[in-house]
C-alpha cells in the first residue's frame, strides 16, 4: 500500500552535474506517466514595471524552438494521445504531460529541447500579447473575486513582490519587451534552477538515464538572483473598496502569515480545515448553514508558500446581507479562536481530512508528482513523510496561540467588492 | 472563491470537462467492471483496483432535470440537494459531521438526466460510508427547515451566476438550441420557479423518479466483487421495485430554427457561444462527429485555435465540443474575445465551420486527433472515481459496458470522408443559434 511505504524509500532522487534535480517514482497500476517541470521563478522574482513576464514566458515556452517550430510540442504531445499543460504561480512555473508510459522519451527530449533552445520570436511574441491580454479580461478585469483578490494582494505587501499580480498589471503586459522576455529565460531556465519529476510505470533507472543524456548536456547557468525583499511588519489596517458589475459583495480579509519554515505552519495548516474544510467547518456551519449570512465562506492558507503570505477569509454575503455584517463576523470567529480552544471533535476531523486527503492523492499520478515536487521546492520531497506527523501533533493550544500571535487587528488587509447598479 | 494564484495557459482544456467522460475513448481490452443485476433491478459495477487503500461509490437514479414538471424547473436540483439534509437517523449536520470526520466525502446532485450520490471514503470506513450512502438513498427526510434554507440559498445561487459570462451564455443557448424541451431549462431552474417549489413536490418527485429498476450502483477501489455485493444487497436489497413502469420523457425532436440573441454585459470582454442540435452516442454518426470536434475546435492545435489564438492573437480560450445526454444531444463553439473583435471572431468560427463541410481534413488532422481521443482514454480512467464515474454514466446511457472499446474501434475507423459527411450535416454556419454576452450596444 502507497501510503505505508515512506515516500524517502520509493523516490530515485539524482543532483545532476548541472544541478538539475531529479526525482523518479515507479508507479505501474496504469501504462501512463506524468512528466512535469519546475522551474523556481514566479511572479515572486519580478520587477516593478515588468510584472506578468514569469506568466508571458510560460506561453511563450509552447512556441517552439529551432528544431521544432511554433505549435510543434503541443501537436508532437496530442498525436500521441497526451495532455499538456502549465501555470504559473507566485512560486514556481511548472509544465506538464501526462502521457502512455511508452512515449516518455518523447516528452524529455521535448522538456530538454525547451529548456535551453526557446525561439522567442519577436513575431509570434506580439501575437501571444494579445492572448495574454485576453486572459487578464477573463481572469481578472471581468471576474468580481479575481479582481479584488489582486486589489487586496496590492495593498497587503508594499515591500515583497507578492504585491504583484502573477497574470501582470495590464500596462505591463502591454509593454514588455521581447529582450527583457529573453533576458528572463537566460536568467531563470538553467537546469541548476530547475526540477524534473516523473511519476508512472517506467523503469527508475532507464529513465534517469535517458534524462541523463538529454537534460545532462544543458549548461549550468549562474545562479539566478535570490529575492531580497523582507515585507516588513504591518503597522495598520489596510482596506480597499471597488465597485465592479456582479451580482453579490465580496470581502477578503488578509493576515500575514508565516510559511512552512515556521514552527506554527502545521497549526495554521490545521486551522484553515477547521475554519473551511468541508461543510461541517465552522465558517459554512454558522455563516452559510446556521444564520445563513453568507452564500459561501471560508479560508485559505499557502502552506507550501516560498516566502511568508497571506492567510486568507472570505465571504459572499447572501442577497440582503451586507459586506460589513460578513467582515464583522468573519472577524468574530478569528477572535474566538483566540480566547476559546477548538473541540476535540473539531481537532480530530480537521486532521482526518488533511491525511485522507493524503491518501487520495496516491490515486493519480500526476498528483502524486505535484505533491512531491512542491515538498522538494520547499526543501525535500523527504518532507512528505513528516508532514502528517507534524499534522498529528498539533494541540488546540497550539491554534489558540497561532491565532494570537498572527491575526492582530493591525495586520489585517480588508477587500469589499460591492455591486455597481446595473 | 480564494485568490488562487495559478494561472493556467490553455483553458480548452479545463473546458473538456464539459464534454463529458463520455467523450473518450477505451482502456486496454480487459472488462472494465463486474456487472450483475440484483432482483429489485438494481444495475450493480464492480471494479476492483486494489493499489490504492480507498474506494470510490456511485448511485445513479434516473431523477434528473428532465422529469422537472413544467412549471417545476429547478426541482430535481432542489431535491438532490436536499438528500444528505436529514435522513431517518440523522440531521444533515450530523451526516455532515459523520462523512467528514473520517476526511471523505458524500454528495448528492442532480443533472439534467440523473440524480448522483458519490461517496470516497478511505477503505478503512467503507462500511460507515455505505451507511450513509444508504441512509441518504432510502430514508431522506426532506425537512422543512431544509427545503426552506436550500431554496434561498439556490436563489442566492443562481443570482450570483448571473455574473459569470459563460454560465449566463451558455444558459441562453441551451434555451435556443432546445426550446420546448427539458433541457432548454436549467437544471438549477430560475430564481421564479425555485420560489415556487415545496416540500411536497420534494416528496412527491423523489418518490416517483428513484427507484430501484432505474439505479446504477459503482463500486470501485479497494474492494472485491463478492464485499461489494455483500455490502450493497445487505443495504439495498430489500428497496421494493414500484409496480408500473419508470417513467419516461420524449427525446428532442427536429431541431428549431437557428436564432440569435446578445444579454448585455458591463464587461471588457464577449463571451460568444454558437450552438446546435447533434447526436447521441448511440448513433454511427457521433464518432465522426467527436473526431470533426476535434479538428475543428477540440486541443491546442485546433483550427479555431490555431486561427483565433494563435495566428490573430483574438482569444484566450476557444473551443468546440459535443454534449451528448440521454434524450438528446448538442455541438458548440465558444470563444471570449474583447468586445469590439466580436464581429470578427464570429465571421472566423463560421468560416471554419464552412470549411469542414467544404473539403476534406488533411491526414495529419485526422490522425492526430483520433490519435489524441484514443491515446488520451487511460487518464479518464486513472482513478477509481473517474472510474466510478465513467461506469455508472455509460450504464445509464445504454451504451454498454463495452462501450470503451467499441469507442476506440469506432473513432479508429473515422475517415477523412467520414469526417467531411458529418460537418456537411451537422456543421453549416447557418444552422447554429448564436449568443452573445458583453457590452453590445
Amino acid at each position: 500500500m502507497p501510503r505505508e511505504v515512506p515516500a524517502a524509500e520509493r523516490v530515485v532522487a539524482a543532483t545532476l552535474d548541472n544541478g538539475l534535480r531529479v526525482l523518479l517514482l515507479e508507479d505501474h497500476r496504469s501504462p501512463i506517466v506524468s512528466v512535469q517541470v519546475w522551474y523556481r521563478v514566479g511572479s515572486r522574482d519580478e520587477q516593478r514595471g515588468a510584472t506578468g513576464i514569469a506568466h508571458f514566458l510560460e506561453h511563450m515556452m509552447f512556441k517552439g524552438t529551432p528544431t521544432r517550430g511554433p505549435k510543434q510540442f503541443a501537436r508532437l504531445v496530442e498525436e500521441n494521445g497526451g495532455q499538456d499543460n502549465a501555470f504559473t504561480s507566485q512560486d514556481v512555473t511548472s509544465y506538464f504531460v501526462d502521457i502512455a508510459a511508452d512515449k516518455l522519451d518523447l516528452v524529455i527530449e521535448l522538456e530538454a529541447d525547451r529548456m535551453q533552445n526557446l525561439l522567442l520570436d519577436p513575431k509570434e511574441i506580439a501575437s501571444e500579447r494579445e492572448v495574454v491580454i485576453e486572459e487578464r479580461r477573463t481572469r481578472t478585469e471581468d471576474d468580481p473575486g479575481g479582481f479584488l483578490g489582486e486589489e487586496v494582494n496590492s495593498i497587503a505587501f508594499k515591500a515583497h513582490p507578492y504585491g504583484y499580480p502573477i497574470i501582470g498589471w495590464m500596462e505591463d503586459i502591454k509593454r514588455i519587451t521581447p529582450a527583457e522576455i529573453r533576458a528572463f529565460y537566460k536568467t531563470y531556465y538553467v537546469p541548476n534552477n530547475a526540477l524534473v519529476v516523473a511519476v508512472g510505470a517506467f523503469e527508475a533507472p532507464a529513465v534517469l538515464g535517458k534524462i541523463r543524456r538529454s537534460f545532462g548536456r544543458i549548461p549550468r547557468g549562474k545562479t539566478p538572483p535570490p529575492v531580497l525583499a523582507v515585507e516588513p511588519p504591518q503597522n495598520g489596517e489596510r482596506r480597499v473598496t471597488v465597485r465592479k458589475e456582479a451580482e453579490l459583495p465580496i470581502v477578503y480579509l488578509g493576515w500575514h502569515v508565516p510559511n512552512q519554515r515556521s514552527n506554527d505552519a502545521p497549526a495554521l495548516e490545521v486551522l484553515s480545515t477547521i475554519l473551511s474544510g468541508g461543510r461541517a467547518s465552522r465558517l459554512y456551519r454558522d455563516l452559510v448553514y446556521q444564520r445563513q449570512l453568507a452564500l459561501e465562506a471560508g479560508g485559505d492558507y499557502s502552506y507550501f508558500s516560498i516566502d511568508p503570505n497571506l492567510f486568507w477569509f472570505w465571504a459572499t454575503p447572501m442577497p440582503g446581507q451586507t459586506s460589513e455584517t460578513l467582515e464583522t463576523e468573519l472577524s468574530k470567529h478569528m477572535e474566538r479562536l483566540k480566547t476559546e480552544p477548538v473541540t476535540d471533535e473539531e481537532l480530530a476531523r480537521a486532521k482526518n481530512q488533511i491525511e485522507s486527503a493524503f491518501v487520495f492523492q496516491d490515486d493519480s499520478v500526476h498528483r502524486r508528482a505535484a505533491l512531491l515536487a512542491r515538498f522538494e521546492l520547499i526543501g525535500g520531497y523527504e518532507l512528505k513523510d513528516s508532514f502528517i506527523t507534524k499534522i498529528r501533533a498539533v494541540t488546540a493550544a497550539d491554534l489558540t496561540r497561532v491565532a494570537g500571535a498572527w491575526f492582530a487587528p493591525e495586520g489585517k488587509s480588508v477587500g469589499v467588492l460591492l455591486p455597481k447598479a446595473r | 472563491m480564494t485568490a488562487r494564484a495559478d494561472r493556467c495557459r490553455g483553458a480548452a482544456r479545463a473546458v473538456v470537462g464539459l464534454v463529458g467522460v463520455l467523450v473518450s475513448g477505451p482502456a486496454f481490452g480487459a472488462p472494465l467492471a463486474h456487472r450483475e443485476v440484483l432482483p429489485n433491478g438494481i444495475v450493480l459495477l464492480v471494479a476492483e483496483r486494489p493499489a490504492v487503500p480507498i474506494v470510490a461509490v456511485r448511485v445513479l437514479t434516473r431523477a434528473g432535470a428532465a422529469f422537472d414538471p413544467d412549471d417545476r424547473a429547478g426541482l430535481a436540483n432542489l431535491t438532490g440537494a436536499l438528500l444528505t439534509r436529514g435522513t431517518a437517523k440523522r440531521t444533515g449536520p450530523e451526516v455532515d459531521s459523520a462523512i467528514e470526520f473520517v476526511g471523505g466525502s458524500l454528495e448528492a446532485t442532480a443533472g439534467r438526466d440523473s440524480l448522483t450520490v458519490a461517496l470516497s471514503v478511505q477503505k478503512k470506513d467503507l462500511t460507515l460510508g455505505l451507511d450513509l450512502v444508504s441512509e441518504v438513498i432510502l430514508s431522506p427526510t426532506f425537512p422543512p427547515a431544509e427545503v426552506t434554507r436550500k431554496v434561498s440559498e439556490i436563489q442566492a445561487a443562481i443570482k450570483r451566476s448571473e455574473e459569470d459570462p459563460g454560465t449566463v451564455a451558455s444558459r441562453a443557448l441551451s434555451r435556443l438550441v432546445y426550446p420546448g424541451h427539458p433541457y432548454g431549462v436549467p437544471v438549477e431552474g430560475t430564481r421564479e420557479s425555485v420560489a415556487r417549489l415545496t416540500r411536497d413536490d420534494v416528496v412527491t418527485f423523489y418518490a416517483r423518479h428513484a427507484r430501484p429498476d432505474t439505479t446504477v450502483v459503482a463500486v470501485v477501489g479497494a474492494v472485491t466483487v463478492d464485499e461489494a455485493r455483500r455490502e450493497i444487497t445487505a443495504r439495498f436489497g430489500s428497496w421494493a421495485r414500484p409496480a408500473g413502469a419508470a417513467p419516461s420523457i420524449t427525446p428532442a425532436t427536429a431541431p428549431p430554427s437557428p436564432r440569435e440573441e446578445t444579454v448585455k454585459r458591463e464587461l471588457t470582454q464577449s463571451t460568444i457561444m454558437l450552438g446546435r442540435r447533434a447526436i447521441r452516442q448511440t448513433e454511427p454518426e457521433y464518432f465522426p462527429l467527436s473526431v470533426a470536434s476535434y479538428v475543428l475546435g477540440g486541443g491546442s492545435v485546433s483550427r479555431l485555435y490555431a486561427r483565433v489564438r494563435e495566428e490573430a492573437g483574438l482569444a484566450y480560450a476557444i473551443y468546440s465540443w459535443v454534449s451528448p445526454a440521454r434524450y438528446g444531444a448538442a455541438f458548440a463553439v465558444s470563444a471570449q474575445t474583447r468586445t469590439a473583435e466580436v464581429p470578427k471572431v464570429v465571421v472566423m468560427i463560421r468560416e471554419e465551420l464552412a470549411r469542414m463541410t467544404r473539403e476534406p481534413v488533411a491526414e495529419r488532422e485526422l490522425a492526430l486527433a483520433k490519435q489524441y481521443l484514443i491515446g488520451s482514454f487511460p487518464f479518464r480512467l486513472e482513478t477509481s472515481g473517474k472510474v466510478a464515474d465513467f461506469l455508472v454514466a455509460v450504464e445509464d446511457q445504454g451504451l454498454g459496458l463495452d462501450y470503451a472499446d467499441r469507442y476506440k474501434e469506432q473513432i479508429g475507423r473515422v475517415t477523412a470522408r467520414d469526417v467531411q459527411r458529418v460537418a456537411a450535416q451537422f456543421f453549416p454556419p447557418e444552422s447554429f443559434s448564436l449568443v452573445i454576452v458583453g457590452d453590445t450596444k
